[in-house]
């Protein structure tokens, strides 16, 4: 058996000397070094770890003994997510909750005599509907008098992603995908409106924050200089809450949100259509579904209704929020919407492209839902049918495919503003090209449509 | 004098390193930024103010509501 040092930590767990996650026989442990033995027994003996897991803010672990660790303090089995995601696939909602869950986390912490020595996006995650830390080891004493250490790690990570979404753009979530330590604030100081300077808590903490750090840039803080009193330090998160609090965005007229209600076929059709999504998904008993291009949501419930855990990944973020919203309303288990562009998926990013997992990384899935989704790809983004059909072989190990022929008033949409290019998007083409990465297993035109609904599964080479 | 001031510099050295290596503190990896660690000390004294005033104003609000209800519940119980 091979025994872990920290070269064996995963490629994002490499900061925090505190600790660092490995995997041992293909299970998930968190090492505690002996320099945070002081801090983890904090932890767990104050009640705060018990307080945080009990309200659903913190994953479980259960200590564990594994042999031949001299560096360790604890060796921790924590609680699997599923399925990791990133900030830049959250919509807005996901993000505005995951900031103020961890401002949430910092207040109790603070109760406990604890705070929070960093407060990464990349440290929570969803569990069902719900944000969650992951990091059990971003607790540190609180030390009366000195200002809190991840402040400008919040603004970059949540505060100035939120305000530009909210203020801006709502696409500017995607900066995040560039700057893998947040938005730096400059930069967000420079894209919001001026208006925000009017704002209490956004002139404070975005714009006052710019202009004191290019002041400060290389300077070292004084050692045994001013001191901040533990009202002042609460004032400052409580002021970061009421700015993450008063953020909103509402989408308007965006492109595929309305989707639903501007569908050309009838009900009974989407009704079959439904039924055999639901027939086929009974025959391959997944554990692991993608819905890609999923808008909001609807067929991805009939995977996640059945308790399967359903990943539901659409371009446009207004569908995105209305299908998270959703979730969160009703509270929903087993579905996760996340925004992605397909023809341009989130690629390994950070130390050596390893530190956060691209989409391929995290996959295959069981299933692929692609319905109503090859047109867009072959003649909304020109790729030949082959080049869809060998990267939905490599996203899922089997397929539900609906085919729409080019008579389909949804394709003639696409193809009202540009030239017809494309004489080989036919059914037989489509079909001669999926044959040669996946297996036909069930084919059915979906009644009182010109639509026709497959179940395939990969050819394993 | 030479030999015992080298010999006390390497006594020190190994208590250095003693300290560094046996010490159980759990140092903080994050650098805070000195600007926005001093931007804290500039607006945490106001920001600190608004949030006992918030405080105060939801307890007293609290208190009254207490009050009201406790009134209106000694007048049900006549």
């Amino acid at each position: 058996m091979t025994l872990p040092g920290s070269d064996a930590a995963l490629p994002g767990s490499f900061r925090d000397p505190s600790g660092f996650v490995f995997r041992q026989n293909g299970v998930l442990f968190r090492l505690v070094t002996r320099s945070y033995q002081a801090e983890y027994d904090r932890l767990s003996g104050s009640g705060l770890y018990d307080a945080l897991v009990e309200s659903g803010l913190l994953v479980a672990h259960r200590e564990v003994a594994l042999p031949g660790l001299p560096e360790a303090y604890k060796v921790l089995q924590p609680e699997l997510i599923p399925f990791i995601s990133y900030p830049y696939e959250w919509c807005f909602s996901q993000l505005k909750d995951a900031a103020r869950a961890t401002l949430a986390i910092q207040m109790r912490a603070l109760e406990f005599g604890m705070s929070l020595k960093d407060a990464s996006a990349y440290n929570i995650q969803f569990r069902d509907d719900k944000p969650v830390l992951i990091d059990t080891l971003s607790f540190e004493s609180y030390r009366e008098g000195e200002p809190w250490i991840a402040y400008r790690q919040f603004c970059q990570h949540f505060l100035a992603p939120l305000a530009l979404m909210s203020h801006t753009d709502v696409r500017l979530s995607q900066l995040l995908r560039v700057y893998v330590d947040g938005i730096p604030l400059d930069l967000a100081s420079r894209l919001l409106p001026g208006r925000t300077r009017l704002s209490l808590a956004l002139g404070a903490h975005i714009h006052l924050h710019a202009k004191s750090q290019e002041r400060y840039a290389d300077k070292a803080v004084k050692p045994g200089g001013r001191r901040m009193s533990k009202l002042a330090f609460q004032g400052i998160i409580s002021s970061l809450e009421s700015a993450v609090k008063s953020l909103n965005w509402n989408p308007a007229g965006t492109e595929w949100a309305d989707y639903y209600d501007e569908t050309n076929y009838s009900a009974a059709a989407f009704k079959e259509k439904e039924r055999l999504v639901d027939d086929f998904l009974a025959r391959v008993q997944p554990r692991l579904v993608w819905d890609l291009g999923a808008n909001t949501g609807r067929f991805s419930r009939i995977a996640s209704r059945r308790g399967i855990l359903t990943i539901a990944f659409d371009i446009d973020p207004a569908a995105v929020e209305r299908n998270y919203l959703d979730c969160r309303q009703n509270g929903e288990k087993h579905l996760l919407p996340l925004v992605l562009d397909l023809t341009n998926p989130s690629p390994g990013i950070g130390w050596q492209n390893r530190e956060r997992m691209s989409f391929a990384e995290r996959g295959p899935a069981d299933v692929v839902l692609a319905l109503a989704l090859v047109h867009h790809l072959a003649i909304g983004n020109n790729l030949p049918l082959a080049n869809v059909a060998e990267f939905l072989a490599q996203a899922g190990r089997h397929l539900i495919v609906e085919f729409m022929p080019k008579t389909d008033s949804q394709v003639q949409r696409l193809l009202a503003t540009r030239e017809d290019i494309f004489p080989n998007y036919t059914l037989e083409a489509f079909e001669a090209a999926f044959t040669e990465r996946f297996e036909i297993r069930e084919q059915a035109r979906i009644a009182d449509s010109l639509r026709t609904l497959y179940l395939m599964t990969r050819r394993e080479d | 004098m030479n030999r015992d001031y080298r010999s006390a510099a390497r006594r020190l050295t190994m208590a250095g390193l003693a300290l560094v290596i046996l010490t159980n503190v759990a140092h903080a990896y994050l650098d805070p930024g000195t600007g926005s660690y001093i931007l804290q000390l500039l607006i945490g004294g106001l920001l600190g103010g608004l949030f006992a005033i918030g405080l105060f104003w939801k307890k007293s609000l609290a208190f009254i509501k207490r009050l009201f209800t406790g009134k209106k519940h000694d007048l049900t119980g006549k």
